[in-house]
């Protein structure tokens, strides 16, 4: 994570997302997906085919791609539908677009309850015995039972959780790097599915992005660094008022 | 002889330009050096781009812990729209772009701490009245020191030194009476720039928190001399540009 300033001289924290080899790997249409949209699969970072089985391989042998970390499907409406095998880049969004973020969370194992649902516990003093983080009551009289889904101690984390609406700053299309507002779920260096936001405020939003996506091999050459029009960039002499 | 010898030119002579002799000594700013962790060192390398191409347009100059600095902001509340600080550097923080130094001054018998971040595009210039370092790398006992300690001239000319080694005041700061904000005695803080006037007792007392396994743990060392002369020949390299 790193700041970021605007012209007006206020601070924001940005974090640093990596596109790292990613490809299309598979085309699903909508009939054989038994959705409302047809599907595309895309694959994130490359690694090691020798320990996975011949059947698993098999999207990655006819894709033409090595094998992928990580498979995420994402919804794709008929006019933008890539060919399988084609990579995909950072130039894909552009500055100024609103983007959300999918990971999983840091696991944090088997926790008590004022961790995992922020209960309050009780007083450290004035006569408690052994009982200061304990969930308290679980339920009523007339009840009877305890409901499901009541707020317990157990595992937290490792979950796979979305932040929405966060703005792109800056991309960078030589090390392929999106520059996002905000936090994002995960711990460093995880991995992350990145998509157009589905917020109803931010449903106009996107500014001629490249459709259906940036092509490397196309005509468009763009500059090493994407800025936003509010972001402070260090070329320029200070900011005065 | 009858032909003539090729013509010998006269031997060059050398130069010894004292002036590029004082410059020779480096100095690579605390806020370069990478901290010990996981993160990919793609992320400092991308933040050191900023920083240089900042420090381009902006000139950030040597100081140390314990040099008297005079800081202008842009402000839009003040008269001029700038704001002039001048104090004692008292603790450097931070690494990349988020480096922040803070300035301590007392104005008016009130004793003023001001915390500025080195990279933000506010600040529109940043003088060295007095460049010295001082026997510790964190001068927050000021704090408890007797005011006359924190006061500095805001009108303070700027001294002009000749030598090329940076000066080490060795002063010791005398001390309001306790109770203090930290207890400076303590060998955790390991301070030598205060003259204790404790009695013995009490001195003998604090010394029962000294942890001395803690200089031959080898999980703590973390040797940055390799690190620094990688990145010192990348920043002098580039802002020589």
């Amino acid at each position: 994570m790193m700041p970021i300033w605007t012209k007006s001289g206020k601070k924001h924290a940005v974090t640093l997302l990596k596109v790292q080899d990613c490809h299309v790997l598979k085309y699903v249409s909508k009939e054989e997906s038994g959705g409302k949209t047809s599907k595309l699969l895309v694959g994130g970072k490359n690694s090691s085919p020798f320990y996975k089985s011949e059947s698993t391989m098999e999207i990655f042998k006819e894709a033409g791609v090595p094998r992928k970390q990580k498979v995420t499907t994402f919804n794709v409406t008929d006019d933008a539908i890539i060919k399988p095998g084609t990579p995909l880049y950072a130039a894909h969004f552009r500055p100024g677009q609103f983007v959300d973020v999918t990971a999983k969370t840091i696991g944090k194992g088997f926790q008590g309850v004022m961790k995992r649902w922020g209960f309050k516990g009780q007083p450290a003093s004035h006569g408690q015995t052994k009982t200061h983080r304990r969930p308290g009551a679980i339920s009523t009289n007339k009840a009877a039972k305890v409901y499901r889904g009541k707020k317990m101690p157990g595992r937290m984390g490792n979950v796979y959780r979305t932040s929405l609406g966060l703005k792109v700053w800056r991309i960078n299309t030589v090390h392929n790097i999106i520059y996002v507002n905000g936090s994002v779920p995960g711990h460093t260096n995880c991995l992350v599915k990145v998509r157009d936001s589905k917020l109803p405020t931010y449903k106009d939003c996107n500014k001629n992005p490249p459709f259906p996506t940036f092509f490397a091999d196309g005509d468009e050459k763009l500059p090493e660094d994407l800025y936003d029009e509010e972001i402070f960039q260090f070329t320029d002499p200070s900011v005065t008022y | 002889d009858g032909k003539p010898d090729r013509f010998q030119p006269p031997p060059k002579p050398v130069i010894i330009d004292k002036l590029k002799q004082i410059e020779e000594r480096r100095f690579l700013s605390p806020e370069f050096i990478p901290p010990r962790g996981r993160t990919d060192p793609l992320k400092f390398y991308i933040e050191r781009k900023d920083m240089i191409q900042r420090r381009k347009v902006f000139n950030i100059p040597e100081f140390y812990v314990g040099s008297i600095l005079a800081v202008t902001t842009a402000d839009p509340c003040a008269n001029d729209k700038a704001n002039r600080f001048v104090g004692i550097c008292i603790q450097r923080g931070g690494k990349g772009l988020g480096a922040t130094f803070v300035l301590r001054n007392v104005i008016e018998n009130q004793g003023v701490e001001i915390c500025y971040e080195l990279y933000n595009p506010r600040i529109q210039a940043i003088e060295v009245l007095k460049l010295e370092k001082r026997l510790d790398d964190n001068l927050m006992y000021l704090r408890d020191a007797l005011p006359e300690y924190s006061t500095f001239d805001v009108n303070m000319k700027p001294v002009t030194r000749l030598d090329s080694e940076v000066p080490v005041n060795k002063l010791q700061v005398r001390m309001k009476p306790k109770p203090w904000s930290k207890r400076w005695e303590r060998p955790k803080y390991n301070i030598k720039g205060i003259k204790f006037e404790l009695p013995e007792k009490k001195m003998r007392e604090a010394q029962k928190w000294s942890q001395p396994w803690l200089e031959f743990d080898m999980l703590r060392e973390y040797d940055t001399s390799k690190i620094e002369e990688k990145i010192w020949k990348e920043v002098s390299e580039a802002l020589k540009k």
